[in-house]
């Protein structure tokens, strides 16, 4: 496996500008929805199967009474241990050798599990093609060398792509960095990779707590619980299945009344 | 913000008629090993229903995919930990228990009988998986209430075992077999299976505690307690206990079951829908 690549959001750099989520659109080749409204300059309120990146604006009040601008552009977090992954029952969802999880599309054939499956609501079903779709962290791109489309564009060096132990180590940087200009909400979103879902590939530099962002705290693995649900399950089989032997048998027995 | 993957009536019918699949499988492969020469019937229809279901399970899986021709993707692959691939796997290889043990109830005759009942207790392990699995894929998804489900799976076995077994008993009194011993056995261990599925949907719920509020407190509450607990639980409950030697009166509990079954899946799948 190549070395793992990765993208470092820092939300404290974002100016809402869009560009990130337009390039997006015009790389990948994403259709024209209609837009929603949102209550602000948002749109749409989540990820669909033709938005992959996803610029949200959070209106924060301030003790002052003003509403203070927390802007963040979303993405697929391509997880180290992914949901989407581990529920694909097909293989199409896969890693690449460089550590970012993508779809191929010639294999999905549209159960739909790995939506339900990743915790961050990001997986969407396309009802055109019948398939999953989500960002592919520019798949095409970055086998040439290339960063994704919305790191390219990005004017502030807001999305940064490279090497993930390098943006580690520049995330880290820029956290003490923000601190110490009083920023005190500030932290890293996914950067650890003993931390959640044995950290993200897309990691994020908040401002504030994940859930003002509309980020779970802390995301668990859908499938955490599958052995310990089976062996429920088995223990309810073998209580099922007494009962009905007992319910059948007629040895013993002369006939009924055993039951 | 979590998004719910747009699971409809065709997976909540999958959900329903898998149960009764397993279950008749069930009830037919433990009535053909501990039962009489007098439950011939009761092993009949269980085989052959358990067939007919699976074939149906079978399409209303397909026509749910995104890409139905792509079927055959679920098969080009094998994960062990994965529900859904597991289970898929497990529908055709349950299928092929359910095809076999019809063929040889219908006409292996006595001398295949040994084999026939062998072949009924692997394939009965085949049939409460497909019961079971499809709550353990529900409750290994990111989703609230569903991935907070730890019972899940094993509710829906239970579900399963008596609607199965209801199913039969439906059909028995159906054939005009009603007055027979099988119909009193799979009566009785219906009611057996009803007291452990209230059991297990009052434990499920206690898991649960406040996740549980969608079923019942939300907009799904009305169907939840009236359909599942009240009709489909309770009132053949009594039913059976009251009615004791009124062959249509268990008729109508086990028709209750039946809706009750399908409530329980309706209500937990939907609630995202």
């Amino acid at each position: 496996m190549a070395r793992t690549l990765a993208m470092f959001t820092d939300t404290s750099l974002c100016i809402g500008c869009r560009a990130c989520q337009v390039a997006c659109k015009q790389w990948n080749e994403l259709p024209m929805e209609q837009p929603e409204w949102t209550g602000s300059y948002q749109n749409h309120a989540h990820f669909t199967d033709k938005t992959y990146r996803l610029v949200r604006f959070i209106e924060k009040p301030q003790p002052n009474g003003d509403l203070a601008w927390l802007l963040m552009s979303d993405v697929c977090k391509h997880c180290a241990q992914a949901g989407c992954l581990d529920a694909c029952p097909t293989g199409a969802i896969y890693r690449t050798e460089f550590g970012t999880v993508n779809i191929n599309q010639d294999v999905c054939n549209g159960c739909r599990y790995c939506v339900s499956s990743c915790p961050f609501g990001v997986v969407a079903f396309n009802q055109d093609t019948g398939r999953a779709n989500k960002c592919t962290f520019c798949n095409d791109r970055i086998h040439n060398g290339l960063g994704p489309a919305c790191a390219k564009t990005c004017p502030t060096e807001s999305i940064q792509f490279g090497f993930r132990d390098d943006l580690v180590k520049k995330a880290t940087a820029r956290v003490a960095k923000l601190k110490e200009m009083g920023f005190k909400g500030a932290q890293l979103y996914g950067a650890d990779q003993n931390g959640f879902l044995g950290g993200l590939n897309a990691f994020f530099l908040l401002l504030d707590k994940p859930s003002t962002y509309n980020l779970p705290e802390k995301p668990l693995l859908p499938q955490r619980n599958v052995f310990a649900d089976s062996l429920l399950s088995v223990g309810s089989a073998l209580l099922v299945g007494v009962g009905a032997i007992m319910a059948f048998r007629e040895r013993g027995g002369t006939g009924d009344g055993d039951a | 913000m979590l998004r719910n993957p747009g699971w409809h009536r065709l997976i909540v019918w999958y959900f329903f008629l898998g149960g009764i699949a397993g279950g008749a499988y069930l009830t037919a492969a433990i009535a053909d090993n501990f039962g009489g020469p007098r439950d011939r019937g009761v092993i009949r229809i269980g085989y052959v229903l358990a067939l007919l279901m699976v074939m149906v399970c079978g399409i209303l899986l397909i026509l749910d995919l995104g890409v139905p021709t792509r079927f055959l993707n679920m098969l080009l692959h094998f994960k062990f930990w994965d529900p859904m691939s597991i289970g898929a796997w497990m529908l055709g290889v349950f299928g092929a228990f359910a095809f076999v043990s019809s063929a040889l109830s219908l006409w292996g005759g006595d001398a295949r009988a040994g084999l026939r009942r062998r072949i009924g207790l692997v394939g009965a392990i085949a049939g409460l998986f497909l019961a079971a699995y499809t709550g353990v894929l529900l409750s290994n998804s990111a989703l609230l209430l569903w991935s907070e489900a730890r019972l899940m799976g094993a509710l829906f076995l239970a579900s399963g075992a008596s609607t199965g077994m209801a199913a039969i008993s439906l059909l028995l009194f159906l054939s005009g077999e009603g007055a027979g011993e099988g119909f009193k056995k799979v009566k009785r261990a219906d009611r057996f299976a009803m007291i452990f599925e209230l059991a297990m949907l009052a434990l499920f719920l206690v898991l649960l505690g406040a996740a549980a509020a969608p079923l019942t407190t939300g907009r799904m509450a009305p169907l939840f307690w009236g359909g599942l607990v009240v009709l489909g639980l309770l009132i053949p409950l009594v039913l059976d206990l009251v009615g004791g030697t009124v062959k249509a009166m268990g008729a109508v509990a086990a028709a209750l079951v039946l809706v009750g079954g399908f409530i329980l899946r309706y209500v937990i799948v939907m609630t995202h829908a």
